[in-house]
This record gives structure tokens, sequence and C-alpha cells, in this order.
């Protein structure tokens, strides 16, 4: 499904990059057709295999490294943008603090203090030294995690939004499938949806966020659109697959020419094809867009007009 | 149950907290996260959510949120990266209990299990006297369990310090490592108030060692003074004394009823006494108007989850008693029902006095030692009733399928999952909270205070136990002692 008649999910978005301080210097991370790139690494790999050996590892590489490793986290989705007008405005400065407390031990102080021995361990001593040693690990990778979520976010808007297109890639085919602890991804791509719908709807319609009521279509078609009741009981009842996240929100389509689109025919950059709505209720219809020139410049936020 | 259908709630009642938090205008933190927490706390009390999903939820809720703050001025929650990133996991996954080894644990534990449990109603009191410290020990019954054996008591301590007058601490000054036991074979035993090591609940006293089950009577020693013998009967006493009448009937409350009767059980113990009319209402930021204006989406999420039927009666008497409670915003779509359980009627005409009923009741205590009818796999051994000037308060043995504690803000505690009322001999009802518990192996010793306290010595109280599946109603003649 990644790779459907219209063209991979990505095939909408453009490159992107930015530039991230890399040992002595600045180095440029590009992402293109759905991968990460390091254009001033020339073999990661081979970098890698010198990090395990005890050499410094680039920054650049630890990025890509925690790209790989969040590509499929569903915690990208809770944490990332809604929209490209929630800027998650995280620095290279608050990266670097958050791993000089990392490797302060700024977690260490959650854990119980061992007491110095006195005499053998005893059994129950001992379990605490195991429960010690387990809390410990789990906040060290809990730590990690937290720092690698830091660093994406760092890497700009551009980026968090094709990360999220990516996370919902991964599972929008596999909404049956157990996700990680604590999450099903049936549940928690709902609440994507929604997250992201909500103040679509919004700009689409004025109508309140909390008003709008989302829930992922199942089966043929693109889903379904409609607006109920009056005043405080006015409903939007939105049902979308939850490719519409990856295909057409993360893809800056989500409202194109005051239309509401719902799904996209003929994926491409800077031109596509997508079925959009006017209305609650009305018959999508088929129309062009085409891709438009950020404000800034910067193609991170694709714009379209119809 | 719909599990998935709780989860999906949780999320998106976060995804608007989220949203809320977003708005240009809010500045201050969003009250969406502090109701996340309260429905993610019902969802897991009910067993409709599992509380790693609800800290998942939360804590994701609580990083996007703070994440956004990361430069903004620490006078408008400016958070810093190091911060962030050191942030703690939201509570309600319950503490891991500790593993125990084999021949580990509580004294006396696993001595008899398997042996039939004995509880035998005392009503003695034994006087004495250490230094200058004097009073009674008051013994109210005797419990022996697979868990050990323990006296019910309530002390009377009697003291020239006028500090120990003045501050009710008295029960660092009690001498029981004086008092000595002996049974009927000569064997000795200690009385030790170390349950919990809750030097402010003197009233389970455990024997230690355990005594062997059939024992026939203990002498209970004090310091210097002549022992006054305890009568542990022969056994085979049934569970309620025959002038005790006890009735069960099937109530099939869903999960969901059965939290909502909780919670506002609660906050009818939870409201200040004899307030004006008008200040009933608690601050916003109450833990009880918290809780309160949290109904409606609790409501709602309970149904999400499939453990409340839309058609419910509940909610409606919830609306009810917000209204009476003077509790606003509680968010609940049903309308307010004058179809209100007669307990809370009467504790509802209690709070709309406009002064405190004059008490003719003296200190005393009530003997008991009455297991009811199982509930929802729970049984409740009654061990004591005991008035104070602070109060009154019912001693009760939980033994069976008691939940695990789900910490959060709910303020109702599962190591007492069940309605209980008390309705005296004058026909007023008492709601007993869970006021002090200790944990000995499988059971649960309980203290649970009576709101409103009793005015006036009970003949007989009507005690109404309620769970999710039956309700028992068993009534118990009392007689008061009260010490010299």
């Amino acid at each position: 499904m990644t790779h459907a008649p219209n063209g991979a999910w990505f095939t909408s978005l453009p490159p992107c990059e930015t530039l991230v301080p890399c040992g002595q210097g600045q180095h440029y991370v590009r992402w293109e057709a759905g991968e990460l790139r390091l254009a001033s690494h020339a073999d990661p790999e081979a970098e890698l295999v010198l990090a395990a050996l005890g050499g410094e590892k680039a920054r650049c590489v630890e990025i890509a490294e925690a790209w790989r490793r969040h590509a499929a986290d569903l915690t990208v989705l809770s944490i990332g943008p809604r929209s490209p007008a929630d800027e998650v405005a995280v620095t290279w400065d608050d990266v670097d603090t958050a791993a000089q407390a990392t490797r302060g031990g700024g977690w260490g102080g959650f854990g119980p203090r061992m007491p110095r021995l006195a005499s053998a361990p005893t059994a129950a001593m001992a379990r605490a030294a195991i429960r010690h040693q387990q809390h410990q690990r789990e906040a060290g990778e809990a730590s990690q995690r937290r720092l690698d979520m830091l660093s994406l976010l760092a890497l700009g808007t551009g980026f968090q939004l094709r990360l999220s297109g990516q996370v919902v890639a991964a599972y929008a085919d596999r909404l049956d499938e157990p996700g990680e602890p604590g999450r099903t991804v049936r549940s928690v791509l709902t609440a994507a949806l929604d997250g992201r719908l909500a103040p679509v709807a919004e700009r689409w319609l004025g109508i309140d966020p909390d008003q709008v009521e989302v829930s992922l279509h199942r089966g043929a078609g693109w889903g379904s659109v409609e607006l109920t009741g009056q005043g405080g009981q006015r409903r939007l009842r939105v049902s979308l697959p939850a490719w519409w996240l990856a295909r057409v929100w993360a893809s800056g389509l989500a409202l194109t020419g005051h239309h509401l689109v719902v799904a996209v025919e003929r994926a491409g950059w800077p031109d596509a094809r997508v079925l959009a709505l006017r209305a609650p209720g009305a018959e999508p219809v088929s129309l062009s867009a085409h891709a438009v020139s950020h404000a800034s410049g910067a193609a991170d936020a694709p714009h379209w007009e119809i | 149950m719909n599990r998935e259908g709780a989860e999906t709630y949780l999320r998106l009642l976060a995804e608007a907290a989220m949203r809320r938090s977003l708005a240009p205008a809010a500045e201050l933190r969003a009250p969406g996260a502090s109701r996340v927490l309260v429905v993610g706390h019902a969802l897991t009390v009910v067993g409709a959510l599992d509380p790693v999903t609800a800290e998942e939820i939360l804590t994701d809720l609580r990083l996007a949120e703070t994440v956004r703050w990361l430069h903004r001025e620490p006078a408008v929650q400016g958070v810093t990266a190091a911060e962030w990133l050191t942030q703690g996991r939201a509570g309600l996954r319950p503490k891991q209990a500790p593993v125990r080894s084999p021949g580990e644990g509580t004294p006396g534990e696993d001595a008899d299990r398997g042996r039939a449990d004995r509880f035998v109603p005392v009503g003695l009191t034994v006087p004495f006297r250490a230094g200058t410290v004097s009073g009674e020990l008051c013994l109210m019954s005797f419990a022996q369990t697979g868990s050990g054996a323990r006296f019910i008591a309530a002390w009377q301590v009697h003291s020239p310090s006028l500090e120990v007058q003045l501050s009710q601490h008295y029960p660092g000054l009690i001498p029981v490592d004086e008092f000595t036991v002996t049974d009927d074979r000569g064997a000795r035993y200690q009385l030790d108030l170390s349950p919990g090591s809750d030097v402010a609940w003197p009233n389970p006293i455990r024997l230690s060692p355990a005594p062997p089950a059939t024992i026939r009577w203990l002498d209970v020693a004090p310091p210097y003074r002549r022992a006054v013998r305890v009568d542990l009967g022969c056994g085979g006493r049934p569970p309620v004394g025959d002038t005790t009448r006890v009735g069960v009937c099937d109530t099939k409350l869903s999960p969901g009823e059965h939290l909502l009767v909780m919670l506002a059980e609660r906050l009818l113990t939870g409201t200040p006494e004899f307030p004006r009319r008008g200040l009933l209402a608690a601050p916003p930021t109450s833990p009880r108007q918290v809780v309160a204006g949290g109904f409606g989406v609790i409501i709602a999420a309970l149904e999400a989850a499939g453990v409340l039927s839309p058609l419910s009666p509940v909610p409606a008497r919830l609306a009810t008693l917000c209204a009476s409670l003077d509790l606003t915003g509680h968010g609940i779509a049903a309308p307010p029902t004058l179809d209100l359980p007669e307990p809370w009627l009467s504790l509802l005409a209690h709070y709309q006095r406009r002064k405190p009923e004059p008490t003719q009741m003296r200190e005393g205590h009530a003997a008991l030692a009455a297991s009811l009818p199982e509930v929802d796999g729970i049984r409740v051994t009654l061990l004591g009733l005991h008035h104070t000037q602070d109060g009154s308060a019912l001693h009760v043995l939980v033994q069976g399928r008691i939940p695990e504690p789900r910490p959060g803000p709910l303020d109702i505690d599962l190591n007492f999952p069940l309605s209980l009322w008390l309705r005296d001999s004058g026909g007023r009802w008492h709601a007993a909270r869970p006021d002090r518990c200790h944990q000995a192996g499988r059971e649960r010793a309980v203290r649970l205070r009576l709101v409103p306290p009793l005015t006036r010595p009970a003949e007989w109280v009507e005690v109404l136990a309620g769970g999710r599946s039956a309700e028992v109603r068993a009534t118990l003649p009392l007689c008061w002692m009260y010490p010299s």
C-alpha cells in the first residue's frame, strides 16, 4: 500500500534539508523520497563500526540512527506537530543541554540509593539490587528515547511532518496488529487523525474542533464527512482511512483551495490530482492541485492551490 | 468490556486537552491534563484500561505539552530541555509489591492456613497503670485467621501530663510491652501494636507468636495487676449471632455503576460538616471539585468502554447529588432525579442542617464479631464499633478478592471496594469510609470512619454492604461499654 497505484505515500512531498551542528562544523541532513540522507557522510555504516570500536559518533549519524529507531514509533504522533502552524521549536542547544543532563545522571535521582553492604547480602538485598538495576536500565532507555525525540524535533517542522507520515505509513495497513506495549494501533491512529483533522475542519468550516468526531474508515471508498445538529449539538462526523494522515495531511494537502482533500488520486510534486469536498455531505470532486513556494521560500511545509 | 474503546476515548480526551493547550490564549496550564488523569484513573479502576496504557497516554500528553514550552519564560510555565527530558511518568501503575521468599512474611502467617477463621466478640475492659500513666484496654473482639491472631481494642489513657491531655497523641504512651498474655496451655504471647507501625491507630493488637487455633481462652494481664480472662469459646460459633438478621439480594451493578456509586459516596463523605448553605461548594482546585468536574467525561468514558449503560439511572443520581452539594460544572448530561438511595438522602438531609445535632454519646465501644455473607468475592467481618470525641469508627476485617490499589486522583480506596452504610436504631444512616488500613497476607484490617458520627448509643445497627453483584443487610444488636 505504501506504493499504491498513485505512488508512494511521500510522492507529493518535496525534499527538505536542514543544517545540523556536527563535529566542528555544520552538515546538511536531507530528507528525500522517504529517506534520510547525510550529505556530508559518505559511509555512515563505516562510521557506526568505528563508533562501536570506541570512536566518536558523528551527530549526523546519531540522527540517522534515531530516525530509523523512530520511523515506526507511535509516540511520534502523540508528540509531533498537529499542523504546520504547530511549531515545535527545539534548538540544538536544547539537545546538548538535555544530553548533558542524561550523562549527568538526571535520571539517577529517581532510583533508590543502594546502601553500602556491611555484611553478606541477603536475598532481599539481592532482589533490591536487581530491581535497582532494572529501574536504572529502564530509566536509561526512556532517557535515550526522549533524547532521540528531541534531536528529531530539532530537525524542524518539515522533518517532523515527514516523520509523522512515515510512522503512519508503517501502521496504516496493520490496524489490527498489536502495537507497542501500552498502545493499540487503531486507538493511536484515531487520536492522531482527530488531533490533525480537527484544526483543519476549524479552518474549513469555522467549527469548534471539539465538535469534530473522527473514526478510521475501513474498506472501499474514501470515507464520509457529515455535518449534523445545530449550535452546541453541532457535530462534524468524519471517517477517513489512516492513509489520509500520510498521503494528504503530511503532504500539506488537507485544506486546499477551501476544499477538504479526502484522497490523493494521482500523487506528485508539484502537481497532484486530489479528491476534495467543497462542503460536508457533498460529493467529492476531482481537482488539480499545484504546489506553490512557501512564503519563506522553503518547501518544508508544502502549500498547495487549486 | 470494550478495552479499545476505553483507550481510544482517553487518547481523544488527551488530544482535546492538547488542542486547548495549543490555543493562543492558553498561557496557563489547561485543566485538560488533570481531567485526562481523572478519566484514566476511572478507566483503570474498572479494569477497562491497563494502567501502563493510561500512563503512556498521560506521559505522552505531558511531553507533547511541555516540549512546546521549551522557550517560554519560566513565569509562563517555561521548561528547560533537561527538565523535559527528566520529567517523571504519570503515576497510575500500582506499586510493585515486594516478592517474598517462602517463609518470609508476617509472623504467624501461613501457620494456620486452611483452618477455619475464628471471630469472637469480647467486650471486656482491662485496667492498667504504668508509672504515671493509667487507663483501660477495652477489648472489643478477637479475630484469628491464617494471617495471625489479633484483638480489636480501644485504649483509654490518662496522664497527668497536660501535653498528653491536649494532644491526643497517647499511643506512644501505651505500655503494651508490659502486658502479658497466656493461653489455656500456659503458652505466653506478646501484644504487638506494630500493624503498619501506625502509632495513631492502636486498635488492632497482634498476638505474637500466633496462638494455635484450638485455644479456649487467653488471660490478658496488665503490669502488676490481675489478669482478665478472655473466653474464646470452643469454635463452631455461627458466623453471625442468633440475634442477627441477615438478608442478601442481587444488585447486578455494572463496573461503571459501581465506580460511580463509590465516587458519589466519596463526595458524600468528603463534604465538610455543617457548612452554612452556600458554602458547600468546594473551591475549583479541591479534589472534590476536580472529581465532580470530571463526572461528565468519566461517564462518557465508562460508556465508551462498555462498562456503563446509557440507560443506567446512576448518572442522574449523581447529577442530583452534585446539585445538592453545590458542586458545579459536573457536565453530567442526564437530568437530575428524585430517585436517590435512602442512605444518600439521609446524609444529604444531615448536611442541610443548619447546626450540629447535640450529641448524647459518651466515649465507648460495642463488641462485634459478625461475618457478612461474601459480596463480589469479598468477605467482611465486623469487629467492633468505637466512639470517641473524634468521631465514630467501625472496625472490619476484609478477606478475599480485594483489588490491587490503583493510585490516582479519584481518592477512592480499593482496599475496601464496597459501599458500606450503617443505619442506627434512630433511623439515621452513616456512611462508613475507609480511614486506616493494614494489610496482612491476604486480608486487610480496615478502620472505617462513620460519616456523620453517631450522636446517641444505638441499640442496634443495620449494616448495608453493597457490591457489584449483591447487597447484604444485617441487623446487629449492640451492647455499649464505657470506660470508667
